[in-house]
């Protein structure tokens, strides 16, 4: 090859590069990003990308929901699709250069975050068929207040809540006289945390450590923080926006953080760290466990390994082993705290037990090219029928007031839960990111606690027990802080 | 003097201890990969049912699941992605790899000194150190969601690595090319009827790690590739849900079959082409 060819060559890509470097540098948001586009005119002929849990897909709901929208808006041309990606794909990098999804469907922590860089767009809620039917509580999951006036960017469907798992099953022959001291029909050890946990002693000494009543990862901060809250702890001051209030610590929490350490000592090692998340499934299913806390998307899965286990061991036919799985796993409330947080103390006052939760709902992306088809979708899946059909088949509870009324049970008791302020709702902001790193070290280490040997004992007295959450809020503080 | 029975039971007590270490050894990192493939075959699905070590059932219903239960996990789009990005990728990279690396080794031009050492300084960094800039040129050229994308990066960072391959050009008597030449040869001549084939072994070997890389990588496809179509098997295994354990296992170990048997055919050329060599030392 001549030599001025090659020359050219080179030239013509080092070219390239520069202006390829030059066009990434220079790579701006469209002004008009993050103001409302919804006129309330429908764009035509369009694809509208929905990203919705991978449990919805599982068991044919999003499909449904689909089927349902691009019938009802057949006319319009609006077509909405599965956008095909991972559940918890991030807007904040994929929205931006056109590839994230038109509406989302994720946890309220999640979907608010991206208000910070208005990546998705106040919604006029007030339009919506739900809104009424939804409690402000819900609503205030996502609300931002700027410059005094309040905007909402997103609209619940579902709350999330703890519950406590457990197989009926399982309950001792005789609960009905030993273990129903209130003779109120319910088993004790499912309504009293006291119970519960003299029930798990007496498994696990029974089976000689081979059978466990109640276990959980205790590390787990969306679960163990609410032992605290229960006693006066929060995560964030005046109602979760003061980010210079940290609460770990507050009011009574230490008595919290002891039932925790208590809890751990009827356990094994595993509820240092997540292994009891991700086989609770399995040892559920095949009676290891007796009960577990946990949210009600994942109820499906629960019922899923019980009855593999019934076909396996019991050679039921698939229909028998999931009537039998649903018979007998039960997800009830929350059981009720001791109020001096010494779980010996079976015969004193109690309190409610508050735990933190999240309200998943849609949000519409601020780069999507229809915004008001996206709304509509919205209000399409957030209809009374769209929210019946999504409980009916994924167990979830529902924001909506009207659907949690009408199928009743636990669906209405965590709405009521969550106006009653027992579930404590993760705050709807960025800094809530900084919280898991020191709480998860500070439970992970309250877990292991027991199962050290005694004289290496950290947590025995009220006064350790505060000092580690103080220091908690104190990492948080700085976390969240020491940058800005 | 030592006894020649003595001189036996010695070499006896060596050849036990080296063996069992060997075995040990063997052990060792067999272990895990038995476990694997014993548990892809768990009837129960879930790691933690297990008797023990070993999974208390065994049925193929993992590996069935693997191919026609798709609607959430599509295994088989996500091996033939992985299967196409890597083979390209292999055909590229080790083009462009041997011929940086015989450039390297039999011409000589101005900077090319500086050269060899900015691609060694350059190739010490770590690739995920530029993911950022990479995300961004890749959505400028429209190529996320795009195998072409991750191709061209593969192929693209494949030279950087051809120090081995010019170690082994380095090492043909350059008496072969002047031989060649006096006879009329032109350079693409001398490269492809005498450098080609007496560097099978090393291409061979440059193919193999061209195709073990992407094939492997989680990385780079996890940045680039958001939909769920265009996922490789390694992003794919990933998003498995915690109750897919078994599921899991069969697709790592099914993951192997593609470099086994590229391992199978391509062997014999590996220890042909060491031989050849070295008689033509």
């Amino acid at each position: 090859m001549p030599r001025n060819i090659s020359a050219l060559i080179a030239h013509i890509l080092v070219l390239a590069a520069l202006l390829t470097t030059f066009g990434c540098m220079s790579l701006k948001r469209d002004d008009s990003e993050g103001q409302s586009k919804f006129n309330g005119e429908l764009e035509r002929n369009v694809t509208l990308r929905i990203l919705e849990n991978d449990t919805a897909k599982e068991k044919g709901y999003f499909k449904e929901l689909l089927d349902a929208f691009n019938a009802a808006y057949a006319e319009y041309g609006i077509v909405a699709v599965d956008a095909n990606m991972d559940q918890y794909t991030d807007l904040e990098q994929d929205g931006p250069y056109g590839y994230g999804p038109d509406v989302l469907y994720q946890a309220n922590d999640a979907l608010m975050k991206y208000t910070d860089g208005k990546h998705i767009q106040p919604i006029p809620v007030e339009q919506l068929d739900c809104y009424r039917q939804i409690s402000e509580e819900a609503w205030n999951a996502y609300t931002v207040q700027v410059n005094g006036e309040n905007y909402v960017f997103g609209v619940p469907v579902n709350i999330q809540g703890p519950l406590l798992y457990y197989r009926k099953d399982l309950l001792p022959e005789n609960w009905e006289t030993q273990w129903d001291r209130d003779k109120n029909g319910v088993p004790d050890m499912t309504e009293y945390w006291t119970e519960l946990y003299a029930y798990s002693k007496e498994i696990r000494e029974k089976s000689n450590g081979a059978k466990f009543g109640y276990m959980k990862s205790l590390f787990d901060t969306y679960f163990s923080s609410g032992f605290l809250f229960s006693y006066g702890g929060y995560v964030f001051g005046q109602g979760g926006t003061d980010t210079s209030d940290i609460g770990f610590s507050a009011g009574e929490a230490r008595r919290g953080a002891h039932v925790l350490r208590q809890l751990a000592s009827a356990m094994n090692q595993d509820c240092i760290d997540d292994t009891v998340t991700v086989n609770a499934y399995s040892m559920l299913g095949n009676g290891t466990y007796f009960a577990t806390m946990t949210t009600p998307d994942v109820y499906t899965l629960f019922v899923d390994e019980l009855a593999k286990e019934y076909m396996r061991t019991q050679d039921l036919s698939e229909a028998d082993a999931y009537a039998k799985a649903e018979e007998n796993l039960v997800a009830a409330d929350i059981p009720k705290l001791p109020a001096s947080g010494d779980l010996e103390d079976r015969d004193g006052e109690t309190v409610d037990s508050v735990m933190m939760g999240g309200i998943n709902g849609y949000a519409v992306s601020a780069y999507t090219k229809a915004p008001n088809a996206a709304l509509a979708f919205v209000d399409f899946a957030t209809s009374f029928e769209m929210i019946s059909r999504r409980n009916e088949l994924l167990g979830v509870a529902p924001a909506r007031a009207d659907v949690a009324e009408k199928v009743g049970g636990l669906s209405e008791t965590i709405n009521a839960n969550l106006e009653a302020g027992h579930i404590a709702v993760m705050p709807s902001t960025r800094a809530v990111a900084q919280i898991w790193t020191p709480t998860q070290t500070f439970f992970s280490d309250l877990a292991k606690d027991p199962f050290r040997l005694p004289d290496e004992q950290k947590y025995l007295s009220d006064e350790a027990l505060q000092k580690g959450l103080e220091t908690v809020d104190e990492q948080i503080y700085s976390a969240i802080h020491t940058l800005n | 003097m030592m006894k020649k029975s003595d001189i036996r039971l010695g070499r006896a007590f060596d050849t036990t201890v080296t063996y069992l270490l060997l075995l040990l050894v063997a052990f060792v990192f067999f272990f895990p990969c038995l476990w694997l493939i014993l548990a892809s075959f768990s009837s129960s699905g879930s790691i933690y049912s297990f008797r023990g070590f070993f999974p208390s059932g065994y049925s193929t219903e993992s590996f069935k699941k693997l191919f026609t239960d798709t609607a959430m996990y599509d295994y088989p789009k996500w091996f033939g992605n992985s299967l196409f990005i890597a083979t390209m990728s292999c055909i590229f990279g080790t083009l462009l790899t041997i011929l940086t690396a015989y450039c390297m080794s039999r011409f000589r031009f101005k900077s090319r000194k500086a050269l060899m050492k900015t691609t060694l300084v350059l190739g010490m960094f770590p690739s995920f150190m530029g993911m950022t800039a990479v995300y961004l040129l890749m959505t400028q050229f429209n190529f996320i969601n795009n195998h072409w994308g991750l191709i061209l990066i593969y192929t693209a960072g494949a030279p950087l690595g051809y120090m081995v391959q010019k170690g082994f050009f380095d090492s043909i008597p350059s008496s072969i090319d002047e031989a060649a030449r006096l006879d009329g040869a032109t350079n693409f001549q001398v490269f492809c009827k005498i450098h080609l084939p007496l560097s099978m072994p090393m291409i061979v070997y440059t193919a193999l790690t061209s195709f073990t890389w992407p094939w492997s990588d989680y990385i780079l496809p996890k940045l680039l590739l958001k939909t769920k179509d265009t996922w490789t098997v390694a992003v794919g295994l990933m998003s498995l849900g915690e109750t897919e354990f078994s599921r899991f296992a069969a697709g790592s170990i099914f993951i192997a079959v593609p470099i086994v048997i590229l391992y199978l055919f391509l062997a014999k050329h590996l220890i042909s082409g060491n031989v050849a060599g070295a008689v033509k030392e």
